[in-house]
């Protein structure tokens, strides 16, 4: 497909620990086309951070990335951002320029001691121009579009002149000052008041139909994804174990795991069900993990004999709606053969 | 549920914070009721001073004017925030508290026995340690802890399992009435669900009222038999659940609503901007604290303060124009 | 990657492991603070059982072996087999050239080095009479004579050896940092508890002592305080006032971090859940902020340490602490004020290797407390 921006193939990320080494994240496929959004949702501990700072390499050192990224860029055509030299040249034209990110802590991603102009400039004369005149201009524009009111006298104020929200709105201005094909949004709205939120997220969309880029949209928030997102992918214990479009994934979720997130978070204005539906127990940790479906142990669904004894990987069910779960996707017999790894 | 008689009448309360010659109003006349048996939930965003409310009504803080007018286990009807040392002592453990970081709440040098047993220790000094010992398996088995890992550290526990620690701390002395300070806040959405479920049990089980603060909407609304909505240290709006989410009568809890997200992307709510910023606390507009930001606003809601009234049965709003405004909220299956 | 450790599954001991198990636990992952306990520990041993490890005690000395360099010892006899190590004693000879007297090895006799030799009586840990020490020498016939001697370090101007002084001083110098921190300790949990927990006035004032006292340079204001020392004192007198005056100034940085730490605690939730479930203030304070604080204390005085040893060592230096004829390492380097005697015995300068090593050590093993002082982060 050419409308694919960027593509990951069975992503494998190792964390060395002094216990031993953490498969966090084991063995995740995804793609995301132009102009798409896809919602990576899952509980703290999933490998949906991971994964996304694998895509610009800006892992700790301790975490080893194996698989494929590939990613279409437009100086370098379609290459894989593993292969790269995570400090050389290529790398850096990549990162900030075409792929950008926002982060959860707004407080955090800038520096207290530049003005918020400074700042977001800071991209643009490293990737569009050296001209520091015309590279005020074009901070001061995305400024405008994203909605930061009195954009001149702002570009001269320090974060802590900003609130919150506002403070989010001059990240995602930094992320987008060069245009990039693809958005990594890590919780962007998690820190913030619901109003503001709200208006957080409806400025992406906006932005998206503008600058006409893809966004990897990552939270835990089942209601923000469901805002925001076309397609939803579902991560438990470092694995996909469903994708689909947005409005199936809710109507239609099949994963035990998705059904119990799901029914875990009351909607509201639907009083009668008298208990909240909870998933049995805690994650377990990937480490020394033992054979079979990671979300064993938790699944009122399982199947013993079958998953516990082989992993199961994503199957297209149809209608772009893929399933890692035995208990969905039938047969569990005939899968023996893919089941070891 | 069953509601039973007044429990605790909040009355007035306010609550200054001076630092460095600056006077920030975190608390400005707060009232309401509550009934035994019931669950209040506080909702408001960052700032408008759920946290310290809460604090205040359990007395952690000293508020600068108002009242908490409690009915005592013993059907003695006092000011919980005036009574003295020696009356405090009997009458403390009937209100307590439940925290939002469920890692800061726990002394992580404890272990859980200890942690547990603190608060029966500091009332019944002279209670026999097999008593207390077996109060505290009880209540670690109530609360869905393994009582043969009691004699572990904090350490051991993931935060839904801390904030099991956190609640059975809360309910060992049997207190009346509990305040959940963001209780489940911090935790991922499918333990989330787990200690609601427990919250909601245990409310069955002693009839424990709660006093239930948080800024999640859909878990308020879950979990609450009535509703205020808090802004800039006021109590704008307070009402029973389904009364407030269905037709809200202040347009700051119009505009909270509308911004709740659904989990549903079929469900596309057009939300009703708020415009402006949220002012700052030590510095509040005239007039109505919300005239700023509020699509409504005349030139009365500058200058006058509009009173906090019951204009429908147990519905309390603080707006002028409350009963001319049709406001929209969700709509009810 | 703290999401990930924090969840690491562990077994049960894990589990049941306090917070000083838990620092434990660290602290021996941390090598070089594991290292330099071990060295620690050798030196304090070698220092509480200096009599036995020093082969002559702090009176033995002798004229003939004043400035001598440390004793050669022979692995070799003279047809060049290899044979019990053994040294020579040492005669004084007239030079018919020069017309001095020098002092050279009289290679007539040997004398092996032997273990566990009977020497000066002493009494170990101060009440067990004994008279065997690590080392000594012997002669052909396997006798003990004290005539010759092996002075490994050297001797020192009065002719006794350097390295029996070096241990005898090791009680001195090992010991006054931890007099002091224990001084320290007291005044600072104190002060800093009080100025933490009363706030307001009282606060202001204990802050201001201490913004005083550490503003004053240290060398002055020991040379004030050790001038009030009345002179002719016992020995052991003078190391109870040294000891004072360290810590006179040690307290101030303690106090800082437990006012600093019983502010930050107290804010903690779970202090004021303590408060709420009705526990008294003096219960928090004991139950919930001093063991809160109290590895950070000690990681504190750990730091300290280094600072109080050298503090001791320059004063003595200095002629301002500890005077001959007691013996610490910084009466010891007293003797390589000049340069001559640098120039010409440089192993009188062997006793400021041990208090490198000392304080390295120290350094080194606070550095790893630092890190463990948290393991709940």
């Amino acid at each position: 497909m050419n409308d694919t921006i960027i593509e990951i193939k069975d992503l494998k990320i190792n964390i060395k620990i002094d216990e031993g080494t953490l498969t966090a994240v084991r063995g995740v496929d995804f793609e995301i086309k132009k102009g798409e959004t896809l919602g990576l949702v899952g509980e703290s501990g999933c490998g949906k951070s991971l994964t996304s700072k694998a895509i610009l390499g800006i892992n700790d050192k301790k975490c080893k990335a194996e698989g494929e990224i590939i990613f279409d860029a437009d100086n370098l055509g379609k290459v894989n951002l593993l292969s790269l030299n995570p400090r050389g040249k290529e790398i850096r034209s990549v990162r900030g320029k075409q792929i950008s990110m926002i982060f959860q802590e707004p407080m955090v991603a800038f520096s207290p001691m530049y003005t918020i102009g400074n700042q977001i400039n800071e991209a643009t004369l490293l990737h569009i121009t050296k001209d520091k005149k015309k590279a005020k201009e074009i901070s001061l524009e995305v400024m405008r579009k994203v909605g930061i009111a009195n954009a001149e006298k702002r570009y001269d104020q320090y974060p802590h002149e900003f609130s919150g929200g506002m403070l989010q709105r001059a990240l995602i201005a930094m992320a987008l000052v060069c245009n990039p094909k693809l958005l990594i949004a890590d919780e962007p709205t998690t820190a913030l008041d619901v109003t503001i939120q709200a208006q957080i997220l409806e400025l992406m969309k906006e932005l998206q139909k503008d600058f006409g880029m893809s966004i990897l949209f990552i939270t835990h928030d089942l209601g923000t994804v469901a805002k925001m997102c076309d397609r939803v992918a579902v991560m438990y214990l470092g694995r996909i174990v469903e994708s689909a479009p947005a409005v199936e994934i809710y109507k239609n979720p099949q994963h035990p795991y998705t059904q119990g997130l799901i029914g875990s978070v009351h909607k509201i204005g639907t009083k009668n069900q008298d208990r909240l539906f909870s998933i049995e127990g805690t994650v377990p940790l990937a480490l020394n993990l033992p054979a079979g479906c990671g979300f064993y142990d938790r699944c009122h669904k399982r199947i013993e004999g079958v998953c516990n004894v082989y992993d199961p990987s994503l199957v297209d069910v149809g209608d772009d709606h893929k399933i890692a779960c035995f208990a969905c996707t039938g047969c569990p017999n005939a899968k023996e053969g893919q089941g070891h790894e | 549920m069953s509601k039973g008689d007044k429990i605790l009448d909040v009355k007035n309360i306010s609550m200054q914070f001076n630092s460095k010659g600056v006077c920030v109003r975190a608390v400005t006349d707060v009232s309401f009721p509550v009934y035994e048996g019931e669950t209040i939930g506080i909702v408001g965003e960052s700032g408008c001073g759920k946290t310290t409310l809460g604090r205040c009504i359990v007395r952690a803080y000293e508020p600068t004017a108002g009242c908490v007018e409690y009915t005592a286990s013993d059907g003695l009807l006092l000011d919980f925030l005036k009574i003295d040392k020696q009356t405090m002592k009997k009458y403390r453990k009937e209100i307590q508290m439940i925290f939002q970081d469920p890692y800061s709440s726990l002394d992580p040098r404890m272990t859980v026995l200890d942690i547990i047993k603190e608060p029966i220790l500091a009332n019944y000094p002279k209670m026999p340690k097999a008593e207390v010992e077996r109060r505290v398996m009880d209540i670690a088995a109530k609360v869905g802890l393994n009582t043969t890992y009691l004699k572990r550290y904090p350490h051991a526990f993931s935060g839904g399992q801390r904030q099991r620690i956190g609640i059975a701390r809360a309910l060992v002395l049997n207190p009346r009435v509990i305040v959940c300070d963001e209780a489940v806040s911090a935790l991922d959405v499918s333990i989330q669900a787990q200690v609601i479920n427990l919250l909601h049990d245990l409310q069955q089980e002693f009839g424990l009222t709660y006093l239930f603060i948080s800024h999640d909407l859909s878990v308020v609304e879950y979990i609450s038999d009535k509703v205020g909505v808090m802004y800039l240290g006021k109590m704008v709006e307070f009402a029973p659940t389904k009364k407030l989410f269905e037709h809200p009568m202040h347009p700051y809890t119009e505009s909270l609503l509308s911004a709740v997200p659904v989990a549903d992307p079929t469900v596309q709510m057009e939300r009703i901007p708020l415009e402006g910023e949220i002012p700052n606390p030590a510095n509040p507009p005239s007039g109505c604290y919300f005239h700023t930001r509020c699509r409504f606003c005349t030139e009365k809601c500058k200058a006058e303060a509009p009173a906090y009234v019951e204009l429908e049965p147990e519905h309390f709003v603080a707006c002028h124009r409350a009963e001319e405004l049709k406001l929209r909220g969700f709509s009810y299956e | 990657m703290a999401l990930f450790k924090k969840k690491v599954a562990r077994d049960e001991s894990y589990y049941l492991a306090s917070q000083w198990t838990l620092m434990w636990r660290k602290l021996k992952k941390h090598k070089l603070a594991k290292f330099s306990l071990a060295v620690l520990a050798v030196l304090y041993i070698t220092a509480l059982f200096a009599d036995f490890f020093a082969p002559y005690g702090l009176e033995e000395f002798s004229s003939l072996y004043k400035n001598t360099a440390p004793t050669k010892v022979y692995w070799q006899d003279e047809e060049g087999n290899f044979s019990r190590p053994y040294v020579h004693k040492l005669k004084k000879i007239n030079d018919k050239k020069t017309w001095t007297v020098i002092v050279t090895e009289d290679t007539s006799e040997k004398y092996y080095i032997d273990f566990f030799v009977e020497g000066i009586e002493y009494k170990l840990l101060g009440f067990i009479p004994c008279n065997t020490h690590l080392y000594g020498l012997v002669n052909e016939q396997g006798e003990v004579d004290r005539s010759a001697r092996i002075n490994i370090f050297g001797a020192d101007s009065t002719g006794a050896c350097i390295f029996s002084r070096i241990l005898f001083g090791g009680r001195v110098s090992l010991t006054i940092p931890f007099v002091s921190a224990a001084i320290s300790f007291v005044l600072g949990i104190l002060l800093g508890g009080i100025s933490g927990y009363f706030g307001g006035i009282v606060d202001n004032i204990i802050q201001r002592i201490i913004e005083v006292l550490s503003a004053i340079p240290s060398i002055p204001l020991w040379m004030a305080l050790s001038a009030a020392i009345p002179p002719g004192i016992s020995v052991s007198a003078m190391y109870l006032y040294i000891t004072i005056i360290l810590s006179f100034i040690g307290w101030t940085g303690l106090a800082r971090v437990v006012r600093g730490k019983f502010i930050s605690l107290r804010k903690e939730d779970f202090v004021m859940a303590a408060k709420l479930a009705g526990v008294s203030d003096f219960k928090i304070i004991v139950k919930h902020l001093v063991p809160g604080f109290l590895s950070y204390l000690i990681v504190n005085l750990t730091l300290g340490i280094p600072g109080s040893i050298l503090g001791e060592t320059s004063m003595s230096y200095l002629g301002l602490g500890m005077k001959a004829p007691a013996t610490s390492w910084g009466v010891l380097l007293k003797e390589t004020e000049d340069l001559v005697s640098v120039a010409q015995c440089p192993w009188k300068m062997i006793p400021l290797i041990f208090v490198v090593i000392t304080v390295l050590a120290f350094n080194f093993l606070g550095d790893g407390l630092r890190d463990a002082a948290d393991p709940y982060k």
